[in-house]
Protein backbone atom coordinates (compact mmCIF):
# COMPACT_ATOMS: atom_id res chain seq x y z
CA UNK A 1 0.00 0.00 0.00
CA UNK A 2 1.26 3.48 -0.86
CA UNK A 3 0.56 5.22 2.43
CA UNK A 4 0.75 8.72 0.97
CA UNK A 5 -1.84 7.91 -1.71
CA UNK A 6 -4.12 6.27 0.84
CA UNK A 7 -3.93 9.29 3.14
CA UNK A 8 -4.24 12.02 0.54
CA UNK A 9 -6.31 10.48 -2.25
CA UNK A 10 -7.76 7.31 -0.67
CA UNK A 11 -9.66 6.70 2.54
CA UNK A 12 -7.72 9.44 4.32
CA UNK A 13 -6.65 7.12 7.12
CA UNK A 14 -4.69 3.90 7.53
CA UNK A 15 -3.82 1.40 10.22
CA UNK A 16 -0.10 0.68 10.55
CA UNK A 17 2.28 -1.19 12.84
CA UNK A 18 4.58 0.78 15.12
CA UNK A 19 8.15 0.46 13.77
CA UNK A 20 10.09 0.73 17.00
CA UNK A 21 8.29 -1.21 19.73
CA UNK A 22 11.14 -0.66 22.17
CA UNK A 23 10.44 3.08 22.20
CA UNK A 24 6.68 2.57 22.20
CA UNK A 25 6.79 0.17 25.16
CA UNK A 26 9.00 2.67 26.96
CA UNK A 27 6.38 5.33 26.20
CA UNK A 28 3.66 3.16 27.74
CA UNK A 29 5.82 2.45 30.79
CA UNK A 30 6.58 6.16 31.18
CA UNK A 31 2.84 6.87 31.13
CA UNK A 32 2.26 4.28 33.88
CA UNK A 33 5.07 5.73 35.99
CA UNK A 34 4.09 9.37 35.50
CA UNK A 35 0.34 9.08 36.03
CA UNK A 36 1.28 7.39 39.30
CA UNK A 37 -2.00 5.72 40.16
CA UNK A 38 -1.07 3.42 42.99
CA UNK A 39 -3.16 0.32 43.29
CA UNK A 40 -1.08 -2.27 45.06
CA UNK A 41 2.42 -3.25 44.04
CA UNK A 42 1.58 -4.48 40.54
CA UNK A 43 1.72 -1.72 37.97
CA UNK A 44 0.85 -2.49 34.40
CA UNK A 45 -1.41 -0.81 31.89
CA UNK A 46 -4.44 -2.99 32.65
CA UNK A 47 -4.14 -2.36 36.39
CA UNK A 48 -4.05 1.39 35.67
CA UNK A 49 -7.01 1.09 33.25
CA UNK A 50 -9.08 -0.82 35.78
CA UNK A 51 -8.31 1.68 38.54
CA UNK A 52 -9.19 4.64 36.29
CA UNK A 53 -12.50 3.03 35.28
CA UNK A 54 -13.59 3.26 38.93
CA UNK A 55 -12.39 6.83 39.52
CA UNK A 56 -14.52 9.98 39.48
CA UNK A 57 -13.98 12.55 36.75
CA UNK A 58 -12.35 14.91 39.28
CA UNK A 59 -9.96 12.17 40.42
CA UNK A 60 -9.02 11.38 36.82
CA UNK A 61 -8.39 15.06 36.03
CA UNK A 62 -6.22 15.36 39.13
CA UNK A 63 -4.19 12.31 38.08
CA UNK A 64 -3.79 13.65 34.57
CA UNK A 65 -2.04 16.75 35.96
CA UNK A 66 0.81 14.34 36.77
CA UNK A 67 1.23 13.90 33.01
CA UNK A 68 2.41 17.51 32.63
CA UNK A 69 5.86 16.12 33.37
CA UNK A 70 5.63 13.83 30.32
CA UNK A 71 7.37 16.45 28.20
CA UNK A 72 8.93 14.09 25.63
CA UNK A 73 5.75 12.23 24.66
CA UNK A 74 5.65 13.88 21.21
CA UNK A 75 9.22 12.91 20.38
CA UNK A 76 8.65 9.36 21.64
CA UNK A 77 5.59 8.95 19.42
CA UNK A 78 7.38 10.35 16.36
CA UNK A 79 10.48 8.24 17.06
CA UNK A 80 8.28 5.13 17.33
CA UNK A 81 7.57 5.40 13.59
CA UNK A 82 10.38 7.45 12.03
CA UNK A 83 10.31 5.87 8.57
CA UNK A 84 6.60 6.48 8.17
CA UNK A 85 6.97 10.11 9.29
CA UNK A 86 9.96 10.70 7.03
CA UNK A 87 8.17 9.15 4.04
CA UNK A 88 5.31 11.59 4.43
CA UNK A 89 7.06 14.77 5.60
CA UNK A 90 10.82 14.47 5.32
CA UNK A 91 13.26 14.79 8.20
CA UNK A 92 12.58 18.41 9.12
CA UNK A 93 9.28 18.73 10.92
CA UNK A 94 6.97 20.80 12.98
CA UNK A 95 5.61 18.48 15.67
CA UNK A 96 3.08 19.07 18.40
CA UNK A 97 4.85 20.61 21.39
CA UNK A 98 2.87 18.47 23.82
CA UNK A 99 1.23 15.32 22.45
CA UNK A 100 -2.15 14.45 23.96
CA UNK A 101 -3.02 11.56 26.21
CA UNK A 102 -6.73 10.74 26.11
CA UNK A 103 -8.49 8.68 28.74
CA UNK A 104 -12.01 7.44 28.03
CA UNK A 105 -14.06 5.93 30.81
CA UNK A 106 -16.58 3.15 30.04
CA UNK A 107 -20.31 3.42 30.60
CA UNK A 108 -23.26 5.40 29.32
CA UNK A 109 -23.24 9.07 30.23
CA UNK A 110 -19.46 9.36 30.24
CA UNK A 111 -17.85 12.12 28.19
CA UNK A 112 -17.20 11.17 24.59
CA UNK A 113 -15.70 12.99 21.65
CA UNK A 114 -18.29 14.00 19.08
CA UNK A 115 -17.55 13.69 15.38
CA UNK A 116 -15.09 16.32 14.19
CA UNK A 117 -12.27 17.17 11.79
CA UNK A 118 -8.83 17.90 13.21
CA UNK A 119 -8.81 20.97 10.94
CA UNK A 120 -11.23 22.78 13.24
CA UNK A 121 -8.37 23.42 15.68
CA UNK A 122 -6.30 25.40 13.16
CA UNK A 123 -3.57 22.91 12.32
CA UNK A 124 -2.22 23.08 8.77
CA UNK A 125 -3.98 21.11 5.99
CA UNK A 126 -0.55 19.51 5.46
CA UNK A 127 -0.61 17.91 8.92
CA UNK A 128 -1.08 14.28 9.80
CA UNK A 129 -2.27 12.79 13.08
CA UNK A 130 -1.04 9.56 14.64
CA UNK A 131 -3.40 7.98 17.18
CA UNK A 132 -2.18 5.00 19.18
CA UNK A 133 -3.79 3.08 22.05
CA UNK A 134 -1.53 1.97 24.91
CA UNK A 135 -3.19 -1.49 25.03
CA UNK A 136 -5.27 -3.85 22.88
CA UNK A 137 -8.64 -2.41 21.88
CA UNK A 138 -11.03 -5.33 22.18
CA UNK A 139 -14.25 -3.37 22.68
CA UNK A 140 -15.80 -0.23 21.22
CA UNK A 141 -13.51 2.06 23.19
CA UNK A 142 -11.53 3.08 20.11
CA UNK A 143 -12.11 5.72 17.46
CA UNK A 144 -14.33 5.49 14.38
CA UNK A 145 -13.26 7.10 11.11
CA UNK A 146 -15.45 8.21 8.24
CA UNK A 147 -13.63 7.83 4.97
CA UNK A 148 -12.40 10.88 3.15
CA UNK A 149 -14.93 10.67 0.32
CA UNK A 150 -17.88 10.88 2.70
CA UNK A 151 -16.10 13.34 5.02
CA UNK A 152 -15.33 15.73 2.16
CA UNK A 153 -18.85 15.48 0.73
CA UNK A 154 -20.24 16.49 4.11
CA UNK A 155 -17.71 19.31 4.38
CA UNK A 156 -18.74 20.63 0.95
CA UNK A 157 -22.45 20.49 1.83
CA UNK A 158 -21.81 22.26 5.13
CA UNK A 159 -19.68 24.94 3.49
CA UNK A 160 -22.45 25.60 0.97
CA UNK A 161 -24.80 26.30 3.88
CA UNK A 162 -22.22 28.36 5.79
CA UNK A 163 -21.59 25.83 8.55
CA UNK A 164 -18.62 23.94 9.94
CA UNK A 165 -19.21 20.99 12.25
CA UNK A 166 -22.95 21.62 12.13
CA UNK A 167 -25.79 19.23 13.01
CA UNK A 168 -25.05 16.99 10.01
CA UNK A 169 -21.64 16.20 11.52
CA UNK A 170 -22.62 16.33 15.17
CA UNK A 171 -25.43 13.83 14.65
CA UNK A 172 -23.10 11.24 13.14
CA UNK A 173 -22.27 9.55 16.44
CA UNK A 174 -25.06 7.00 16.09
CA UNK A 175 -24.27 3.53 14.78
CA UNK A 176 -20.54 4.09 14.42
CA UNK A 177 -18.17 1.18 14.95
CA UNK A 178 -14.74 2.11 16.30
CA UNK A 179 -11.72 0.38 14.79
CA UNK A 180 -10.25 -2.47 16.85
CA UNK A 181 -6.50 -2.43 17.24
CA UNK A 182 -3.77 -4.42 18.98
CA UNK A 183 -1.14 -2.76 21.16
CA UNK A 184 1.57 -1.81 18.68
CA UNK A 185 -0.89 -0.80 15.99
CA UNK A 186 -1.82 2.80 15.34
CA UNK A 187 -3.91 4.89 12.98
CA UNK A 188 -2.64 7.77 10.90
CA UNK A 189 -5.12 10.16 9.30
CA UNK A 190 -5.34 13.46 7.49
CA UNK A 191 -7.02 16.45 9.17
CA UNK A 192 -10.13 16.33 6.94
CA UNK A 193 -11.25 12.86 8.01
CA UNK A 194 -14.23 12.94 10.36
CA UNK A 195 -13.80 10.85 13.47
CA UNK A 196 -14.99 10.49 17.05
CA UNK A 197 -15.79 7.89 19.66
CA UNK A 198 -18.87 6.35 21.24
CA UNK A 199 -19.90 5.00 24.65
CA UNK A 200 -18.55 1.57 25.39
CA UNK A 201 -18.92 -1.09 28.05
CA UNK A 202 -15.89 -2.53 29.75
CA UNK A 203 -14.23 -2.95 33.13
CA UNK A 204 -11.29 -1.00 31.75
CA UNK A 205 -10.77 2.62 30.73
CA UNK A 206 -9.33 3.30 27.29
CA UNK A 207 -5.99 5.11 27.15
CA UNK A 208 -4.46 6.45 23.95
CA UNK A 209 -1.98 9.07 22.77
CA UNK A 210 -2.01 11.22 19.68
CA UNK A 211 0.45 13.55 18.01
CA UNK A 212 0.20 15.96 15.08
CA UNK A 213 3.07 16.69 12.71
CA UNK A 214 3.78 18.32 9.37
CA UNK A 215 6.71 19.05 7.10
CA UNK A 216 8.79 22.08 8.07
CA UNK A 217 8.65 23.05 4.39
CA UNK A 218 4.85 23.31 4.24
CA UNK A 219 2.91 26.33 5.45
CA UNK A 220 1.35 26.61 8.89
CA UNK A 221 -2.25 27.64 9.45
CA UNK A 222 -3.25 29.09 12.85
CA UNK A 223 -1.16 26.85 15.08
CA UNK A 224 2.28 28.29 15.64
CA UNK A 225 4.93 28.14 18.38
CA UNK A 226 2.13 27.93 20.96
CA UNK A 227 1.33 24.42 19.72
CA UNK A 228 4.17 23.24 17.51
CA UNK A 229 7.92 22.99 17.76
CA UNK A 230 10.67 22.42 15.24
CA UNK A 231 12.00 18.86 15.27
CA UNK A 232 14.54 17.07 13.12
CA UNK A 233 14.35 13.30 12.87
CA UNK A 234 17.61 11.61 13.94
CA UNK B 1 15.00 38.96 43.98
CA UNK B 2 11.84 39.60 42.02
CA UNK B 3 9.53 37.74 39.64
CA UNK B 4 8.15 40.04 36.95
CA UNK B 5 5.68 39.67 34.13
CA UNK B 6 6.23 41.68 30.97
CA UNK B 7 3.61 43.05 28.59
CA UNK B 8 4.58 44.26 25.14
CA UNK B 9 3.02 45.40 21.87
CA UNK B 10 -0.26 43.75 20.87
CA UNK B 11 1.52 42.18 17.87
CA UNK B 12 3.59 39.26 19.12
CA UNK B 13 5.04 37.39 16.15
CA UNK B 14 2.07 35.61 14.58
CA UNK B 15 -0.23 36.42 17.50
CA UNK B 16 -2.29 39.50 18.32
CA UNK B 17 -2.82 39.66 22.09
CA UNK B 18 -4.00 42.79 23.92
CA UNK B 19 -2.08 43.63 27.07
CA UNK B 20 -4.90 42.57 29.42
CA UNK B 21 -4.97 39.23 27.54
CA UNK B 22 -1.19 38.99 27.95
CA UNK B 23 -1.61 39.54 31.69
CA UNK B 24 -4.29 36.84 31.87
CA UNK B 25 -2.03 34.37 30.07
CA UNK B 26 1.00 35.15 32.23
CA UNK B 27 -0.93 35.18 35.51
CA UNK B 28 -2.50 31.84 34.66
CA UNK B 29 0.94 30.45 33.80
CA UNK B 30 2.30 31.77 37.10
CA UNK B 31 -0.53 30.18 39.05
CA UNK B 32 -0.09 26.80 37.33
CA UNK B 33 3.62 26.87 38.06
CA UNK B 34 3.39 28.15 41.66
CA UNK B 35 5.05 31.46 40.82
CA UNK B 36 4.09 34.75 42.42
CA UNK B 37 4.30 37.82 40.19
CA UNK B 38 5.61 40.78 42.18
CA UNK B 39 6.14 43.29 39.40
CA UNK B 40 4.31 43.96 36.12
CA UNK B 41 6.53 45.62 33.53
CA UNK B 42 4.96 47.37 30.54
CA UNK B 43 7.33 47.55 27.58
CA UNK B 44 6.43 50.25 25.01
CA UNK B 45 4.56 49.30 21.89
CA UNK B 46 6.47 48.95 18.61
CA UNK B 47 9.64 47.81 20.36
CA UNK B 48 11.01 44.36 21.07
CA UNK B 49 14.27 45.50 22.64
CA UNK B 50 13.13 44.71 26.21
CA UNK B 51 15.05 47.81 27.35
CA UNK B 52 12.71 48.61 30.25
CA UNK B 53 13.13 45.07 31.58
CA UNK B 54 16.93 45.40 31.42
CA UNK B 55 16.88 48.82 33.10
CA UNK B 56 14.66 47.48 35.90
CA UNK B 57 16.89 44.45 36.29
CA UNK B 58 19.78 46.78 37.14
CA UNK B 59 17.59 48.48 39.76
CA UNK B 60 15.64 45.58 41.19
CA UNK B 61 17.72 42.47 40.41
CA UNK B 62 15.01 40.41 38.73
CA UNK B 63 15.38 36.69 39.32
CA UNK B 64 12.65 35.53 36.99
CA UNK B 65 10.63 37.08 34.19
CA UNK B 66 7.52 35.79 32.48
CA UNK B 67 6.69 36.65 28.89
CA UNK B 68 3.80 35.39 26.78
CA UNK B 69 5.93 34.02 23.96
CA UNK B 70 9.38 33.48 22.51
CA UNK B 71 8.25 35.91 19.78
CA UNK B 72 8.72 38.81 22.24
CA UNK B 73 12.49 38.33 22.26
CA UNK B 74 14.63 40.80 20.27
CA UNK B 75 15.39 40.12 16.64
CA UNK B 76 18.38 42.31 15.80
CA UNK B 77 21.81 41.02 16.73
CA UNK B 78 22.95 44.02 18.79
CA UNK B 79 19.78 43.92 20.90
CA UNK B 80 20.13 40.17 21.37
CA UNK B 81 23.71 40.65 22.57
CA UNK B 82 22.66 43.34 25.06
CA UNK B 83 19.91 41.14 26.44
CA UNK B 84 22.24 38.14 26.72
CA UNK B 85 24.96 40.04 28.51
CA UNK B 86 22.58 41.86 30.88
CA UNK B 87 20.17 39.05 31.72
CA UNK B 88 22.12 35.82 31.51
CA UNK B 89 21.41 35.13 35.17
CA UNK B 90 17.64 35.63 34.92
CA UNK B 91 15.22 32.71 34.50
CA UNK B 92 12.95 33.27 31.48
CA UNK B 93 9.46 31.75 31.21
CA UNK B 94 7.42 31.73 28.00
CA UNK B 95 3.80 31.03 28.86
CA UNK B 96 2.33 30.07 25.50
CA UNK B 97 5.15 27.70 24.62
CA UNK B 98 5.27 26.43 28.20
CA UNK B 99 9.06 26.50 28.34
CA UNK B 100 11.51 28.00 30.79
CA UNK B 101 15.25 28.21 31.36
CA UNK B 102 18.23 30.36 32.07
CA UNK B 103 21.45 31.42 30.37
CA UNK B 104 22.85 32.31 26.98
CA UNK B 105 22.28 28.92 25.30
CA UNK B 106 18.65 28.70 26.40
CA UNK B 107 17.85 32.20 25.16
CA UNK B 108 19.70 31.66 21.88
CA UNK B 109 17.70 28.43 21.31
CA UNK B 110 14.46 30.34 21.97
CA UNK B 111 15.48 33.13 19.57
CA UNK B 112 16.42 30.52 16.95
CA UNK B 113 13.06 28.76 17.30
CA UNK B 114 11.15 32.05 17.04
CA UNK B 115 13.09 32.80 13.85
CA UNK B 116 12.23 29.38 12.40
CA UNK B 117 8.53 30.07 12.94
CA UNK B 118 8.71 33.62 11.61
CA UNK B 119 10.46 32.37 8.47
CA UNK B 120 7.91 29.65 7.81
CA UNK B 121 5.07 30.22 5.40
CA UNK B 122 1.61 30.72 6.85
CA UNK B 123 -1.79 30.34 5.23
CA UNK B 124 -3.96 33.38 5.94
CA UNK B 125 -7.11 31.82 7.37
CA UNK B 126 -9.08 35.01 6.73
CA UNK B 127 -8.52 34.63 3.00
CA UNK B 128 -9.29 30.96 2.50
CA UNK B 129 -12.18 28.52 2.68
CA UNK B 130 -12.56 24.96 3.90
CA UNK B 131 -12.65 23.76 0.32
CA UNK B 132 -9.47 25.69 -0.54
CA UNK B 133 -7.72 24.08 2.43
CA UNK B 134 -8.94 20.65 1.37
CA UNK B 135 -7.66 21.24 -2.16
CA UNK B 136 -4.27 22.31 -0.77
CA UNK B 137 -4.01 19.00 1.04
CA UNK B 138 -5.00 17.07 -2.09
CA UNK B 139 -2.41 18.87 -4.22
CA UNK B 140 0.32 18.38 -1.65
CA UNK B 141 3.49 17.03 -3.18
CA UNK B 142 5.06 14.35 -1.06
CA UNK B 143 8.30 15.58 0.55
Amino acid sequence: MDLYKELVHGKGYAVFSIENMQIFEKLRDSFIAKINISNGSEKNIDVVRKAIAKMSKAEINKSMINLLTFTNLSEMMINSCPKLVETLCGKELFIQRRAHTIINVPGEGQAKQWTHYEMISGISPYSYVIWAPLHDLEDHGGVYYIDQKESSEIMKKEEASGLVNGPMVLNMMQHQKPTRLKFGQAIIFNPFVLHGNVSFNSKFARIACNVRFQSYNEPLLQKNSDYLKYYRLP
Amino acid sequence: MTTASVTTDINIGPFKIPSNGQNMIMNNYAQRNNLVVELAIPEPLMSNALVTVQWLHNERKLSRIILCSIHQLPVSQDRIEKLLSNMEDVEFHFALEGISGKGRNFLLECIKEAKIFMNSQTIDSTKTTWLDLYNMMQKNNKK
